[in-house]
């Protein structure tokens, strides 16, 4: 009953927003109600708005540019495909986005076994400055997309590295606790504490930048 | 919380648990709601993962081909405009009465508001042309693309030759068609008199695929087209001719790939 009553209300946002206002200007799950219709416009806004930051999550998994670009592809590609599968009441849409983006560049780092790296290194964090700006992204939306990217680097920096491995090798390359345990030399017992200790510290540092996702 | 569940909690919204232990999870979940809060809080934290890697910009050709596999699979869905329009003969009767009906009301309504429906007459009249107008920009539109809706799409690698290294695209198609998208980008700006033709290459030799025009960035689209279907040829080939296009390719080849 909820998720139908939540579905109306989206349909109903989606015929009062989509109808004023230019694509730029929509909500992402205004666009991707939009997707589902079949209007590739509002899949061509998500891809402009999005497509930085999940090349970038593709670079790092998956650490050859060709093929980061082919999983890019293919991850807007399964967006246009499967827009109808995603929930707004379930979660946000870059959430779901990511969920595809890191699943692709898990199978494809696992084909070229590129050898993990840590976030928040020194030799990442100065990425913003040599960036060229995309003429297709709006002003304040790049502008909103830098300061997250500051903020959550800010706050991965902040995380004792044994806490900030652990999150990125099960995040970023699918390794299960098991696996991390093994790679590392630790206990079951010690990834679990470092894995839930840096989950903690991670909202707290975000919540002390005012990240908004 | 159940203290295994509670270690395991992280690394399910991690996305790093094995199915088993997923599904443990997740029936844990149901039975307890009251856990979600807690998982809905690392969601959140963990959705923002993402966020802390270096963004790249994408390559403009990834975009392209994306946009191009779209409009290709968009043409598919489109849903057929030929049906033809059937009632029967009583419905016809039907309907003649009532328009006839609705045809005497009109003449007086005409009569008592002449002057107004003159008026909406003459914006009717110009919405018409307009939507005619649109309805033929639209048809010239569709003649340029694929005229077979492609339910099944393929993404083939293109590669320069020694001639032109930096040339790379893709051409998506479905095999069994007989048109497809060509995208292809670092392609030199032409010397007036000069273009890029496409060639579709089998054991009888290369045929004629299109002209290919390039911009400014080197950058170019092309619908290819060919009596025969696309998955018939061997080879895919761009090389530099005189403008107008050759018979057989008297130029340089700059893209050679295999298909």
């Amino acid at each position: 009953m909820t998720r139908s009553k939540n579905a109306n209300d989206v349909s109903v946002r989606i015929k009062s927003e989509s109808s004023l206002l230019p694509s730029q200007q929509l909500s992402d799950e205004i666009l991707a109600a939009r997707v589902v219709q079949g209007d590739s416009a509002a899949l061509e806004a998500l891809y402009d708005r999005h497509a930085s930051i999940v090349l970038g999550v593709l670079l790092k998994v998956i650490g050859d540019r060709a093929l980061a670009e082919d999983a890019l592809q293919e991850t807007f590609w399964r967006v246009w495909k499967s827009a109808s599968s995603y929930e707004p009441q379930r979660g946000s849409f870059t959430g779901w986005l990511f969920r595809i983006a890191r699943n692709l560049a898990i199978d494809a780092h696992r084909r070229v076994n590129v050898r993990p790296q840590v976030l928040g290194n020194a030799d990442d964090m100065d990425s913003l400055a040599d960036r060229t700006p995309d003429p297709d992204k709006d002003v304040p939306e790049q502008a909103q997309a830098d300061l997250r990217n500051r903020q959550v680097r800010s706050a991965l920096a902040a995380l004792p590295r044994v806490q900030r491995l652990v999150i990125e090798m099960a995040y970023f390359y699918g390794m299960t606790r098991q696996e991390i345990a093994e790679a590392t030399g630790e206990a079951l017992g010690t990834i679990h504490t470092r894995a839930r200790l840096g989950l903690q510290k991670l909202r707290e540092e975000l919540d002390r930048e005012d990240f908004e996702g | 919380m159940d203290k295994q569940i509670e270690e395991l909690l992280p690394f399910y919204v991690l996305g790093a648990l094995t199915d088993e232990e997923r599904e443990q999870v997740e029936t844990y979940l149901r039975a307890h709601p009251e856990a979600r809060a807690q998982l809905d809080e690392m969601s959140k934290t963990v959705s923002a993962l993402p966020y802390g890697t270096k963004p790249v910009e994408p390559a403009r050709r990834t975009k392209n081909a994306l946009m191009a596999r779209i409009a290709v699979d968009e043409r598919a869905r489109a849903p057929k405009a030929d049906q033809p329009f059937r009632r029967g003969v009583r419905g016809e009767n039907i309907i003649r009465t009532f328009t006839l009906g609705i045809a005497t009301l009109a003449i007086v309504w005409v009569m008592i508001l002449n002057s107004q429906i003159g008026r909406l007459r003459s914006e009717i009249s110009n919405l018409n042309n307009a939507l005619i107008a649109q309805s033929n920009e639209l048809q010239q539109i569709n003649a340029k693309l694929p005229q077979t809706p492609l339910p099944e799409t393929v993404t083939i690698s293109l590669k320069g030759t020694d001639v032109r290294p930096q040339a790379q695209g893709q051409l998506i198609a479905d095999p069994n068609s007989q048109s497809a998208v060509l995208v292809i980008s670092g392609l030199a700006k032409l010397q007036p008199g000069k273009t890029y033709q496409v060639w579709l290459i089998d054991g009888g030799g290369p045929k004629s695929a299109g002209l290919l025009a390039v911009d400014a960035n080197g950058q170019g689209v092309l619908i290819v087209t060919s009596e025969l279907s696309i998955g018939s040829f061997q080879a895919l080939g761009i090389s530099v001719e005189p403008n107008g296009g050759s018979k057989q390719p008297t130029g340089d080849i700059v893209v050679l790939s295999d298909i």
